[in-house]
């Protein structure tokens, strides 16, 4: 009866009642659209990059993030590689190797990040492979050839096939000095790649460092899902625990990307909790207005001989009808928001222009918001359970009328 | 007979610090199970807020309350609540049913807090719906039946788990003379085939006549108490 009575108490001003379950679902529906567009734009941002980079899950010498240097390196690469591939999880294993020198044309000369890749590997995952301006990507076969960003060309005057000198350290600490020639430009929207960075291929970085062969100084993980990260990073620490290779997260790696993500993430708990307090607000005077409305009806209730329990419970029940419907309609609206952003996408260049960077690494401006059970199913309980909690009060208001007052 | 209802230098005030309006200023009684009792007395004399007092709706300021032999004053809010859901009924005088269920759900209501079966439930409810001229008025709502209707549903409710007492302030206020009358009958007839105890608040002049005991309130205080037969004039 009970159960009943709540049931029809809240359709007796079905207006309000619309307002309120409205006002609930639009909330939850914001709530879970910005979430989930920022989700998307972390998941999206983090796979980009991980791509350019080491992975989301990198291998490396025990001592090279303390010191990053070519002369430490993780050795046995290929039989690593052709071991981590097997791995179900593992979309692609990359391996870079990475360091630093001095770019040099005839007009004039930059210190500039240099990578070592597998050219037939990162043409599909890399974002420098799909970028290029001018020329083309390289290939597994290539011999003295380099790719560098747009900024870095024009700053060295620097076209197709022109020639540049790269200086660096060895790994044995001697100044060595390479030739090679332009094959292709790339251009990402990121200071940090298009003036700072070149890449060529693995085994020209290994003649130019003078590193021994199938050594690198990281192999990165891809993985096809970055919500197995956790269990992969377990997984290869304890099955290359003999070797001396540190495996390390790309929070790890990256950590002021991982800061920048952590950061915003916390200003847009704290945006979506402002707007969630502020519906649950109205809420709670809707509750609260309710019950000190039909305080007659409940001081009959009580002189009816029902425990004042069975009347708190009903306001309780009311709250959470209201709740369950309200959190129906924003789990179905935030949840179809979502979802159309995660199939089309959101382009904000027209807001934000072309050159979109994270912690200085570009990302596309094509935002794909992340549809997921955690993000639905966890709004919708805060929200559920916040309505329950705010009916506290007026629970306590129904069970305790003074019935003869009100019953006069 | 033994009795049902005892009061002993009943006292309620209203208000507190320096402004105390006094409501019963000792009123001491007692009723016997069976009896038919009217009480009468003009308005702010104190009627509603003695029934309020014997039924638990209400704490006196001093004084005791007896039902059944059981100082209500000492018991707490569930011990009150069982005590009227399980041996009084109530009467009010602007109805006080509940709207958003049917007059069949109204009535059936105090049964299902007694926790009765569905089946013998129905029984009940439909009888005593019968019986008080509701057939086929079951499924409807407070709101599309007549003042009169929603009282005997009221009265039916009041009745339906066959209380030892029943509580009724000023029943026939909001009927018509036609429709009071028929439900002072009914109430008349329960009292005399099932030995339900009745304690009503009217002004109604008719509904005195058919008290077979009268008390007067006036004040605050028993002004008059005198035992009658049904039809004798009030005095």
């Amino acid at each position: 009866m009970i159960v009943r009575l709540a049931w029809r108490s809240i359709w007796r001003n079905r207006r309000r009642t619309l307002i309120t379950v409205s006002s609930i679902g639009l909330g939850l529906a914001f709530a879970i659209f910005f979430i989930g567009l920022a989700e998307g734009m972390y998941d999206q941002s983090v796979d980009q990059i991980v791509r350019t980079q080491a992975g989301h899950i990198t291998l490396e010498h025990p001592e090279y993030r303390q010191a990053p240097s070519v002369d430490l390196w993780v050795d046995e690469v290929k039989d690593l590689k052709t071991r981590l591939d097997t791995w179900p999880e593992v979309e692609q294993v990359k391996v870079i190797i990475l360091g630093q020198g001095m770019i040099r044309s005839g007009s004039g000369n930059v210190g500039a990040a240099l990578m070592g890749v597998e050219p037939s590997t990162e043409a599909d995952v890399s974002p420098v492979a799909r970028n290029m301006v001018k020329g083309e990507y390289l290939e597994d076969g290539d011999g003295p050839l380099v790719v560098v960003g747009s900024e870095l060309a024009e700053r060295l005057r620097l076209d197709l096939g022109k020639k540049l000198v790269i200086t660096s350290n060895d790994a044995q600490g001697n100044l060595v000095e390479e030739l090679c020639r332009v094959k292709g430009v790339f251009r990402t929207g990121s200071e940090e790649l298009d003036a700072y960075f070149v890449q060529t291929t693995l085994n020209f970085a290994r003649r130019l460092f003078r590193l021994p062969a199938e050594t690198a100084t990281q192999v990165g993980l891809i993985l096809k899902n970055a919500d197995d990260q956790g269990e992969i990073l377990n997984r290869a620490r304890r099955e290359l625990a003999g070797r001396s290779i540190r495996v390390l997260p790309w929070q790890m790696v990256m950590p002021d990307l991982a800061s920048y993500i952590k950061m915003d993430r916390f200003s847009n708990l704290i945006f979506q909790g402002l707007l969630i307090f502020m519906i649950l607000f109205t809420i709670f005077n809707t509750i609260l207005m309710s019950v000190l409305e039909r305080g007659r009806e409940f001081a009959l209730l009580s002189a009816l001989g029902t425990e004042p329990r069975q009347v708190r419970l009903q306001v309780l029940m009311e709250s959470g009808y209201l709740g369950l419907i309200g959190c129906g309609l924003g789990l179905f609206l935030g949840g179809l928001s979502v979802y159309v952003v995660n199939m089309l996408g959101l382009d904000f260049k027209s807001l934000l222009g072309e050159g979109v960077t994270i912690s200085g690494f570009a990302i596309s401006t094509e935002i794909h918001a992340k549809l997921s059970p955690g993000i639905l199913l966890g709004s919708a309980a805060v929200v559920f359970g916040a309505t329950l909690l705010l009916s506290l009060i007026p629970m306590r208001r129904a069970g305790n009328m003074p019935m003869a007052e009100m019953l006069r | 007979m033994s009795s049902i209802i005892f009061l002993e230098n009943l006292v309620k005030n209203y208000g507190h610090d320096e402004v105390i309006t006094p409501a019963l200023r000792g009123v001491t009684l007692n009723i016997e199970a069976g009896e038919f009792t009217a009480m009468a007395g003009p308005s702010g004399s104190g009627k509603s807020t003695l029934l309020n007092m014997i039924g638990g709706l209400d704490r006196p300021t001093s004084g005791l309350v007896r039902v059944e032999g059981r100082d209500i004053t000492r018991l707490s809010s569930s011990e009150l609540s069982r005590l009227r859901r399980e041996r009084i009924g109530f009467i009010f005088q602007s109805y006080n049913l509940i709207p958003v269920l049917t007059a069949f759900e109204n009535a059936e209501y105090v049964l299902m807090l007694q926790g009765v079966g569905t089946g013998q439930r129905r029984k009940r409810v439909l009888q005593l719906l019968e019986e008080v001229g509701l057939e086929g008025l079951e499924n409807r709502f407070p709101r599309e039946l007549s003042g009169g209707q929603q009282q005997r549903v009221a009265i039916a409710r009041a009745i339906v788990s066959e209380p030892a007492l029943v509580l009724a302030d000023e029943p026939t206020a909001n009927v018509d003379s036609k429709t009071g009358q028929a439900l002072l009958d009914l109430m008349r007839r329960l009292n005399e085939e099932k030995g339900v105890t009745f304690l009503f608040s009217t002004h109604d002049p008719a509904v005195m006549k058919q008290a077979r005991r009268l008390l007067i309130l006036k004040d605050g205080r028993l002004d008059h108490e005198g035992g009658m037969v049904a039809g004798e004039d009030a005095n």
